[in-house]
């Protein structure tokens, strides 16, 4: 009850200078501000970074062929990778699958009068496994398909739309290039990607057919998707594939590689390479306005507490003991960084919707920026209004009064 | 009667810079009965603030012993002694005290806040209705006169019915019409069976009470009876008759 008339009385001091108030409260609303949308970003690029990762697979290790920077895959007139690559990398201890693929960017598709453009893959029936992505209707690449060069394929939703529409097509024929291919099977839905790729603009044919019959490369093996036992192997595995290849490659030891690995691990890094300096800049400013927002409060505090002497030395002249008044000036200060935290967090809304539309660039905001938003301006309230609180509730009352 | 205050040899020294001491009060020992109206008279720096500061267990003396209604309030903690003067006393300053932008009504329950007391609104206006200001209850400080401010912090000193009313000087601000009509209240209070204590430097107002205890150089130089006390609502109809005969 006491603790209760106490606090309701706060808001009203705070309200009758109202000016100066909102100036302490400032740097507590920048700081909390801040805090929100670094938190919000953070968040979004998590999302974002999982996103990719669980498209790209955990547990998956792609070789690329051809040196350079990281891009997207290796098209089949660049294929260096061979089939001593695969049987040694397939060797490798905790590899489960090494998933053999030769690609082919905006190949022209004809169907009837129709024309589109789509990505080709020669694959092996282990492709399925390596991408968890198999046939939802008809088959996909079989073992005996591989063998025999059979001219079959499995289409992407895309693809399929663009022809077909609602009617099934499988068992009907369209051409990759000038050569006629029969539909086996549509491809399992993906969707597309962060970035804006279509996964279901894919043709799958034959490793084989494609080698040999569409993309004139019988020697060379264009990328392998590695699977792994455990992600934790990855680090290890992908050293180890790099040390076969170099040697399979004879690169001496001052050449360059002619291949690219990359793995899950590496597109975490390269995300959070990017975000990590934005991160720790704004964390900065967000830590820096909390304590120089704590110290202005703390300021304003002591002064009042000057300004305020007679009145505090009239409660303690009516019954206030000491604790009473130390209690009074820190739940001020606690309203003083509870108001701006909660002030600071709509602002830090506000920033992070607007960042949204401007930017586009995913921000989530989360229960645990309220709590910390929270948590902050109840510890900077503590921290920066114990000292005036002190210093008010050491007043000898007679002295005060005078 | 029973002794409500009793003072026994009280010295206070107030150490200036830590060399230079000043004897605020020497010796000094007094009694004040229950139900008593007393003035303490003396010149500015007589120490009579000093000694209502001790007798409302603001400051602590530094030798000699205070008894308040039977009890030693030496040995007593600094919590001890808040409570004292949340309970048993009622203060009057000259300056009023009364928190800027804050009304009637709020300033009288501030004691009231450091109580148990619940019904503290009600308590608020029986106080404020006491000294005439039932329909001032929310006006501010600002609103009001000085005699009206007064009598707010009167209010504000009765509201925990306390046995001791402790005023400093609280005419001192106020002119004569405004300062009668304090006085009349405490008049009343008195007439009521309150124990009043007015700290005052004007002989004048002493005449109100009925025993003055004169203060010197932080020495008492003696007390007496007042036989006849003025009575502060007489003078203020003689002082409308006054104003009225003048016009």
């Amino acid at each position: 009850m006491k603790m209760f008339r106490l606090t309701t009385n706060l808001f009203k001091e705070l309200s009758k200078n109202k000016m100066r108030s909102f100036l302490m409260m400032l740097g507590i609303i920048i700081g909390i501000a801040t805090l929100v949308i670094i938190l919000a970003i953070t968040q979004g690029a998590n999302k974002k970074i999982m996103a990719r990762i669980n498209i790209f697979g955990p547990n998956a290790i792609m070789v690329h062929s051809g040196g350079g920077k990281m891009r997207g895959p290796s098209s089949v007139s660049e294929a260096n990778l061979t089939r001593k690559d695969l049987r040694d990398i397939s060797s490798i201890e905790d590899v489960k699958i090494v998933a053999p693929f030769q690609v082919k960017l905006d190949m022209p598709i004809k169907y009837q009068s129709k024309f589109t453009t789509a990505t080709v893959m020669g694959a092996m029936p282990n492709w399925a496994n390596a991408w968890k992505r198999g046939a939802s209707k008809g088959d996909f690449i079989q073992t005996e398909d591989v063998e025999l060069l059979k001219k079959v394929c499995v289409i992407g939703e895309t693809v399929k739309n663009e022809f077909f529409a609602n009617s099934n097509p499988i068992g009907t024929d369209l051409l990759i290039g000038k050569v006629k291919f029969r539909i086996q099977g549509i491809l399992q839905k993906r969707g597309a990607s962060p970035a804006g790729t279509d996964f279901d603009n894919l043709i799958i044919i034959p490793f084989s057919t494609a080698s040999r019959r569409l993309m004139n490369q019988p020697k060379y093996i264009a990328m392998m998707r590695v699977i792994v036992d455990d992600p934790s192997h990855l680090k290890i595995i992908s050293k180890q594939i790099s040390k076969v290849l170099r040697r399979n490659h004879h690169l001496a030891f001052q050449e360059e590689d002619d291949f690219k690995l990359t793995s899950s691990t590496q597109i975490v890094k390269m995300i959070k390479g990017v975000s990590n300096t934005l991160h720790i800049f704004l964390l900065l400013i967000a830590g820096l306005s909390l304590i120089v927002g704590g110290i202005v409060i703390m300021n304003i505090m002591l002064i009042s507490v000057s300004e305020r002497k007679k009145e505090i030395g009239l409660r303690k002249a009516v019954g206030a003991r000491s604790k009473d008044i130390l209690l009074q000036f820190v739940l001020e200060s606690l309203a003083v960084t509870l108001s701006g935290g909660i002030l600071g967090f709509i602002v830090g809304i506000l920033g992070v919707k607007i960042m949204e539309l401007v930017t586009s660039t995913p921000a989530a905001v989360s229960w645990e920026a309220l709590v910390l938003s929270f948590g902050f301006s109840f510890i900077v309230g503590i921290i920066f209004g114990v000292q005036p609180a002190r210093k008010a509730a050491r007043l000898d009352p007679a002295e005060a009064l005078k | 009667m029973d002794k409500i205050i009793q003072a026994k040899a009280i010295t206070k020294i107030y150490s200036k810079n830590g060399s230079i001491t000043v004897k605020a009060l020497q010796n000094v020992s007094l009694d004040i009965e229950k139900g008593e109206f007393t003035a303490i008279m003396g010149a500015s720096g007589s120490g009579k603030s000093t000694l209502m500061n001790i007798i409302g267990c603001l400051a602590r003396p530094t030798s000699g012993e205070y008894f308040l209604d039977g009890g030693n309030v030496n040995n007593l903690s600094d919590d001890d002694l808040a409570k004292i003067r949340n309970h048993k006393l009622g203060f009057v300053f000259q300056q009023f005290h009364l928190l800027p932008r804050t009304d009637a009504l709020e300033n009288v329950e501030l004691p009231l806040l450091y109580s148990d007391r619940s019904d503290i609104t009600k308590l608020a206006q029986q106080a404020l209705e006491i000294v005439g200001l039932k329909d001032r209850i929310h006006h501010n400080p600002a609103e009001l006169s000085g005699g009206q401010q007064q009598r707010v912090a009167i209010a504000r000193a009765l509201v925990n019915n306390p046995e001791i009313i402790l005023a400093d000087e609280p005419t001192g601000n106020l002119d004569s019409r405004a300062g009668l009509e304090v006085i009349s209240v405490f008049q009343r209070l008195h007439a009521e069976g309150k124990t009043v204590i007015l700290v005052t430097h004007s002989q004048e107002i002493a005449e109100h009470t009925n025993k003055i205890i004169y203060i010197k150089d932080g020495k008492i130089t003696g007390d007496e009876s007042v036989q006849k006390p003025l009575n502060a609502r007489d003078e203020l109809e003689n002082l409308t008759k006054e104003t009225e005969v003048t016009e």
